[in-house]
């Protein structure tokens, strides 16, 4: 709907703004606290769940059956298992420091950042050009505001792929169907990671109240 | 639907042929052949295209481990990205899989025009040769060379004016003819359009005027003003311009067009209609670039401006409303008056109100037999 589009552009803007400023210098944060940024990150990531979708739905029809059948589930062949799995067990996950927590979210939309642009320059239909794009721009701005958050909080940001598209020692499919197969599960996965980041971004939420930060930072001289 | 499963490499099974491209109608015989270590058979496989089981009539087992499937007579590929013929397990798991590309070679381009925007640049259009699909993803690349000289060049920015529409910024001679062409490619084939020859002077436009402003003519009814300036460009270069006027009335879709306003910068619009609200555009065409007789390509027309005539006081009788108003006075006083002479002077029995309406005629018919001559 064209009013929640607004209101998830704002939401975008506001957050990837905000936390531009944020890498390395503290100014944004100071002011806001990582509380808010968390809130922000958390309305991001609800965002792009909501532009997932479309650009999905597109995408698979453009694939075709049997891709955009709804109860589709092909094999997950070793090649395609290139992005760190967003599901994890329970325990494991509850146990997750914030640090960790963080970096694996920055970890997994980098990477999927990456393999998304490269889709971006291969893809057929002009609409479905202008589709990605726009969302790996969304994307970018969710990569920037976990950066930002992590940044504030004084954690380090994982070492990124700043290399090429395709890490080393990763493959592109061999043929234009098992290609295919990959998109799909490229898609997947980047569903399944906006969904886990949101339960990521509540549990973080709680976690850290604007209070506390604010004395974290006095207590650090600023 | 199974749950996935992670299988290791190599893959259980290949299709042959992998990706082919097609011609429409022709017909296919593809191939799914497990790998040795897979422990299925060729009666546990089945075929789908597009996710439709395909007929088992259409297999036959090439050998324990091959079977194959038979495709005649294939329409164009559902969608660009190709058919997915895949190969299956008996509880459906895929196996392999293969992207038919079905469809027919290009057409060649057609109708390619081009303008230049005030001889800097130039942008070409052109349409595509085929009216129905060719079913596959065809590229378009426009090319052009300096006749008689000149290595072939790539336009480079594609979609500026519509999907098929190409845009070359700078480097461009003037005073020498070009050649340009437009070559569209699909897996199946290439198709050039005819070359078209042209001079960049003869193909330039320009920006529409600006600061077009409409106005009143003083009380005048059925008349308004238009002036707008010329684009800038004009300064710059050796070219004189002529421009069009168009106008309609706010309720209408009927533009009408005011062909002769030559090189003025203004111009009076009559035969309005009065108390109305006119939309009124005007556009600019280069013309007599470095002294030549030729015109150039007419601008996009500038942004309706609005204005509206005024409305007389009364209703339709095109009367001067002051002149009438004073004759209904004047003429009450003047019947008053003779009332008076009547009774009051004698001798004077002539004189009355008819005489005066009579005058008056009188007075009309010279008037009008004055402004005859």
């Amino acid at each position: 709907s064209p009013t929640g589009d607004s209101w998830g552009i704002f939401t975008f803007l506001c957050a990837a703004l905000c936390n531009l400023p944020a890498l390395p210098a503290l100014n944004c944060s100071e002011e806001l606290g990582a509380g808010q940024s968390i809130q922000q990150t958390y309305d991001l990531t609800r965002y792009l769940e909501h532009q997932l979708r479309t650009l999905a739905g597109t995408y698979l029809n453009y694939l075709g059956p049997p891709f955009n059948e709804p109860d589709f589930n092909p094999p997950r062949l070793a090649r395609a298992e290139r992005v760190p799995s967003a599901t994890v067990d329970l325990d494991l996950w509850r146990g997750l420091t914030d640090n960790a927590r963080l970096a694996a979210n920055y970890r997994a939309y980098s990477r999927l950042l990456c393999y998304l642009r490269v889709l971006d320059g291969q893809v057929g239909t002009a609409e479905l050009r202008h589709r990605l794009s726009h969302f790996c721009a969304s994307l970018q701005g969710l990569v920037l505001s976990i950066g930002g958050i992590m940044s504030s909080l004084g954690y380090p940001l994982p070492a990124g792929p700043a290399g090429p598209p395709a890490p080393p020692g990763m493959p592109t499919a061999p043929n234009d169907f098992l290609k295919k197969m990959d998109d799909f599960w490229l898609l997947k996965e980047l569903q399944t990671w906006l969904w886990r980041s949101a339960k990521d971004f509540n549990r973080l939420k709680k976690k850290v109240p604007p209070a506390v930060v604010t004395l974290q930072l006095e207590a650090r001289g600023f | 639907p199974i749950s996935p499963r992670s299988l290791s490499l190599p893959d259980p099974a290949v299709i042959s042929p992998q990706d082919p491209t097609l011609l429409i109608g022709s017909s296919l015989v593809a191939t799914c052949t497990l790998s040795p270590d897979f422990p299925l058979k060729a009666e546990d496989l089945y075929w789908t295209l597009n996710g439709r089981r395909l007929p088992a009539a259409s297999y036959a087992a090439l050998g324990p481990s091959t079977l194959s499937v038979a495709l005649a007579r294939l329409n164009g590929s559902r969608q660009q990205s190709g058919d997915n013929l895949v190969c299956h397990s008996r509880d459906g798991g895929i196996l392999a899989g293969s992207c038919l590309y079905v469809g027919l070679p290009p057409e060649k381009p057609v109708n390619i025009t081009c303008w230049s925007k005030n001889m800097k640049d130039l942008t070409c259009k052109w349409a595509p040769g085929t009216e129905g699909e060719t079913f596959l993803h065809t590229n378009y690349t426009l090319k052009y060379k300096r006749r008689w000289y000149g290595q072939d060049n790539t336009c480079q920015e594609y979609h500026t004016a519509g999907t098929y529409s190409c845009h070359i910024p700078k480097d461009l001679a003037l005073f020498t003819p070009y050649e340009i062409w437009v070559e569209a490619s699909n897996r199946l084939g290439v198709a050039v359009s005819d070359v078209v020859m042209l001079d960049i002077l003869d193909v330039v436009t320009t920006d529409p005027p600006s600061d077009v402003h409409v106005s009143r003519v003083g009380d005048l009814e059925d008349q308004l003003s238009v002036r707008w300036s010329s684009p800038p460009a004009l300064k710059d270069f050796l070219f004189q311009a002529k421009y069009q006027i168009q106008y309609r009335v706010e309720d209408s879709s009927e533009w009408k067009v005011v062909d002769d306003v030559g090189n003025q910068t203004s111009c009076r619009l009559a035969g309005l209609r009065p108390g109305t609200v006119y939309f009124v555009q005007v556009r600019c065409n280069p013309f007599s670039i470095y002294g030549s007789k030729k015109a150039g390509i007419w601008s996009d027309w500038s942004n309706p401006t609005a204005a509206s005539t005024p409305r007389s006081e009364r209703v339709a009788g095109g009367c001067d409303p002051k002149a009438g108003e004073q004759n209904t006075t004047l003429r009450r006083e003047l019947k008053q008056f003779f009332g008076w002479v009547k009774k009051h002077a004698y001798g004077c029995s002539n004189l009355g109100i008819k005489l005066y309406d009579q005058w008056r005629v009188w007075l009309q018919k010279s008037h009008k037999t004055r402004n005859q001559v």
